[in-house]
This record gives structure tokens, C-alpha cells and sequence, in this order.
């Protein structure tokens, strides 16, 4: 075996190289996939065992703010599969401009959900007051550090515009999407 | 301009969050309320992982790995749900 066939083993990842944008993003979101799932199977058992905490928790949650942030977020996902499409088609500053209107909707996101932490801690509820509040602010708080950590990413990644790294950098957006998609209706939404 | 695949997503998507936001007034059987909610959940998280993610070309183990992880959490969500209602 040559050296460079050894060299192109070691930097090979395998099947992981069938998928859109750096292997190694794809690393980080199984991961994140597999760390949510159990963090919202916790929540999920936690209500099973404390109906009646949850019900009472879940009440005072504004959900129409968790609603208009589900669109937010859908709408820049949709801005950055858009910026996927143009950075793959040589088109730079289209993908640049639609990377900094998902940026643009993910800042608004962090802004509702701020808003929406304001009003639960103005009601008196914090991380020690229940069960639910306790897993409701460190799983919401948990995807907020991604949604912020995402728009870094696409910052990053518009500076170049190229295909490979806006692929690598809205893969990450789209996983937080799906977070959110998957968090919204079991926090906010399902009857205890 | 014709909507290509991504705005055919995008509208769906709009369209499943806001009956997701309809259903607690309007289903007033939890059970069937949960069922609902989590459906378009995955339904969402479906056009998500193959119009946005871009997993529609991408070898069947991947594609079927995150739609089963969105499944899976769905599934468990509303099975809890229902032990607790039936109980």
C-alpha cells in the first residue's frame, strides 16, 4: 500500500462522505440528535410521573410566541436551503444574501424567545419552581445556545460563500429547525 | 415565478405550524388532540430532513435514521401521553 493510499484512508470518512456538507458536522448533529432525544424523553417521563405539575407549568407558557417562532424559524430554514441552492450554483452573493436573511430570522428567534423567558420570570417562574420549569428553561435554553451557535456558523460560512461550507453550515441550521419542530408541540402543546 | 421544491416545502411547513397552533382549541380530546400534534410534527420534521437537509439523495440509512429519530420521539411523546390518560 502507498503512502498515499494509507494518507487517503486516514482522511477518508467513510460512508459519512455521502452526506451534504463536512462529515464532520454530521458527527456533531447525530450527536445532538441522540443528547435532545434523551432530553426530551427525560420531559416526557418527568410529565408522565407529575401530570398535574406539567398541566399547571404548561399553562402559563405563552404559546402563541411559540408559535410565531415555529414560522420564524421554518421561514429561515427556508432561507438557508435556498442559500444551499445558489452557493451550489456558483451564485456567491445570492447565497450570501439569503444566508443573512436566515442570520436575520434566527436573531429574531433569540429575541421572541428572550421576550418569552421575560414574561415567565415576571409570573414567578424560574428554574427551582417546578419540575416542569426546570426541564421547560433548560431545554428551551439548551436549543436557544444552538440557535445562537447556528447563526455564528452562517456568518462564518457567508464569508466564503462556497458550496461546500454554506452545505456544512445550513446542515446545522436545518437540525436546529428539526429540534424545534420536534420540541415545540411536546413542551407547549401535548395534554399531559 | 413557479414555486420549485423548496417553496413547495416552505408552504407546507407554514401550513402544518399553523394547524399545529390550531389544534388545542379546536380538538378538545387530548388523546386525539396529542395524536394530531404529533403527526404534523413529523410531517414537519419529513420535509425537513428531505427538502431542507437535502436527505432525499442521500443513502437510505441516513435518510431513515433522523425521519426514525423525529418518529421515535413522536411516538414516545404520545405513548406516555395515552399510559397516563388510560391510567
Amino acid at each position: 500500500m502507498s503512502a498515499t493510499d494509507c494518507e487517503q484512508r486516514e482522511t477518508s470518512w467513510g460512508i459519512l462522505e455521502d452526506l451534504p456538507g463536512d462529515p464532520m458536522i454530521w458527527v456533531l448533529i447525530f450527536s445532538e440528535l441522540a443528547a435532545f432525544g434523551l432530553f426530551l424523553g427525560a420531559f416526557v417521563v418527568a410529565r408522565a410521573v407529575h401530570p398535574a405539575v406539567f398541566a399547571a407549568g404548561q399553562a402559563t407558557l405563552e404559546t402563541h410566541l411559540a408559535g410565531i417562532n415555529t414560522i420564524v424559524l421554518v421561514t429561515s430554514g427556508w432561507a438557508a436551503a435556498r442559500a444551499t441552492a445558489a452557493a451550489r450554483a456558483g451564485r456567491r452573493p445570492a447565497a450570501r444574501g439569503w444566508l443573512f436573511g436566515a442570520m436575520a430570522l434566527g436573531t429574531l428567534f433569540i429575541a421572541i424567545k428572550l421576550f418569552e423567558y421575560a414574561g415567565e420570570i415576571a409570573l414567578g417562574n424560574g428554574l427551582e419552581t417546578s419540575a416542569f420549569f426546570t426541564l421547560y428553561f433548560l431545554l428551551t435554553g439548551f436549543h436557544l445556545l444552538h440557535v445562537g451557535l447556528g447563526v455564528v456558523i452562517l456568518a462564518v460560512v457567508s464569508r466564503g460563500a462556497n458550496a461546500a461550507g454554506v452545505e456544512t453550515g445550513t446542515a446545522f441550521w436545518h437540525m436546529v429547525d428539526l429540534l424545534w419542530i420536534v420540541m415545540f408541540p411536546i413542551i407547549y402543546l401535548v395534554h399531559p | 415565478m413557479i414555486p420549485d421544491r423548496l417553496d413547495i416545502a416552505w408552504i407546507m411547513l407554514i401550513g402544518l405550524a399553523l394547524a399545529t397552533i390550531l389544534v388545542p382549541p379546536l380538538v378538545w380530546r387530548p388523546l386525539f388532540a396529542n395524536a394530531l400534534l404529533l403527526t404534523f410534527a413529523a410531517l414537519k420534521g419529513r420535509r425537513i430532513v428531505l427538502d431542507f437537509l437535502d436527505l432525499r439523495a442521500a443513502p437510505a440509512l441516513w435518510r431513515g435514521l433522523v425521519s426514525a429519530w423525529v418518529v421515535i420521539v413522536a411516538l414516545f411523546a404520545w405513548l406516555a401521553s395515552a399510559i397516563v390518560a388510560l391510567l
